[in-house]
């Protein structure tokens, strides 16, 4: 694809800022989460989805994924790997927050605060709606960078 | 093919980062890399939210009668709950209080003489130890509590100690924030 056929949306100053916004969003999400791996396995176990035995190395894990993950697309390498990552990773944030907006269980999100939030039932489940559409976006974003890394290895 | 190799060593890479920094971390902010849930895929309903046990239910009327509730160990359930004014009368007669919130928390304040149990730290289960090997009576009342509210901090911990074979945990429902509207005594700093 020339300069000229490309859509504005997967222009290189459209990719450059998607691409750093994402890895940053993924940073910033990672070391609170790193700093507290007791408070995030809290939150996970509140989800209520994973077994018992799996909830603490899920919380010791993942936070590391993100921020790799993140400062990978900060930087710059294995664009498309990571792009794919984060994506998987906001695929499953999407299924776990649907699933207890489904059957009503209230979650705060630990998404990048760590403090339950003693609010009403209501509230929480709104805010859940919002997080889940905040996902989606990032999820686009995420779709875009594997877009756009697509059409750079097509030129090669 | 390469993508699949790169994730891979990315997800390796970050496993072997979670084992440092979990080795490196201090006491209150280790995990155990398996954890102990029984309940963790157990959805709370919202009528769970504020339970009504038999016990703290009848637990009104002897207070009225002004007749002295009685606390016999309950090998049979992993807790009892109780509500704050029985708390208070169990704290006069000099019942142990434990507090299953986290540290940092515990540190700005908590139940006077109440020992520190945090449950989602890696010290709790060498904390129920100690309770064990000081000789604490297992079928002595022992009052639990958390934050109150959707708090369970304090029925996981109550669970905890019955898996110890201590028979008879006080969940103390309406928790610190109950505690502290009755100004009840309480006490700041770190856990000795």
């Amino acid at each position: 694809m020339s300069a000229r056929t490309r859509p504005w949306w997967l222009s290189p100053w459209v990719s450059i800022r998607v691409q750093l916004a994402l890895g940053a969003v993924f940073v910033a999400a990672s070391v609170p989460k790193i700093l507290d791996p007791p408070s995030f396995a809290h939150m996970i176990y509140n989800y209520r989805l994973l077994p018992g035995g799996a909830i603490n190395a899920f919380a010791l894990w993942l936070p590391w994924v993100e921020l790799l993950a993140g400062l990978a697309l900060v930087i710059g390498v294995w664009k498309r790997t990571v792009a794919g990552i984060t994506a998987v990773l906001l695929l499953l944030f999407l299924a776990a927050l649907s699933w207890n907006l489904a059957r009503g269980n209230p979650v705060n999100c630990g998404c990048f605060d760590l403090k339950a939030k003693d609010k009403p039932r209501a509230e929480l489940l709104a805010e859940m709606r919002w997080t889940i559409l905040r996902d989606v976006g990032l999820l686009l974003l995420a779709a875009q960078v594997l877009a756009a890394s697509r059409i750079r290895e097509g030129e090669r | 093919m390469l993508r699949f190799w790169q994730a891979a060593t990315l997800a390796g890479f970050a496993a072997l980062l979670a084992v440092l920094s979990n080795a490196l971390a201090g006491p209150q902010r280790r995990l155990p890399w398996v954890g102990d849930y029984p309940n963790a895929r157990v959805v709370p309903s919202a009528a769970a939210a504020i339970p009504a046990t038999p016990a703290a239910a009848g637990s009104r009327a002897p207070a009225a009668t002004s007749e002295k509730r009685s606390y016999p160990p309950h090998p049979d359930r992993p807790w009892v709950e109780i509500g704050g004014d029985e708390a208070a009368e169990l704290h006069r007669e000099g019942v142990p209080f434990l507090d299953a919130r986290r540290t940092s928390v515990y540190i700005e304040g908590h139940i006077a003489g109440a020992r520190s149990l945090p449950i989602w730290e890696s010290t709790v289960e060498d904390g129920i130890k100690r309770l064990f090997d000081e000789g604490t009576d297992v079928n002595a009342p022992l009052v639990v509590y958390c934050s109150g509210g959707d708090c369970e901090d304090s029925h996981m911990l109550a669970q905890k100690l019955h898996g110890y074979g201590f028979n008879n945990a006080l969940v103390y429902t309406g928790g610190f924030p109950d505690w502290e509207k009755r100004g009840l005594p309480v006490e700041k700093g770190a856990p000795k």
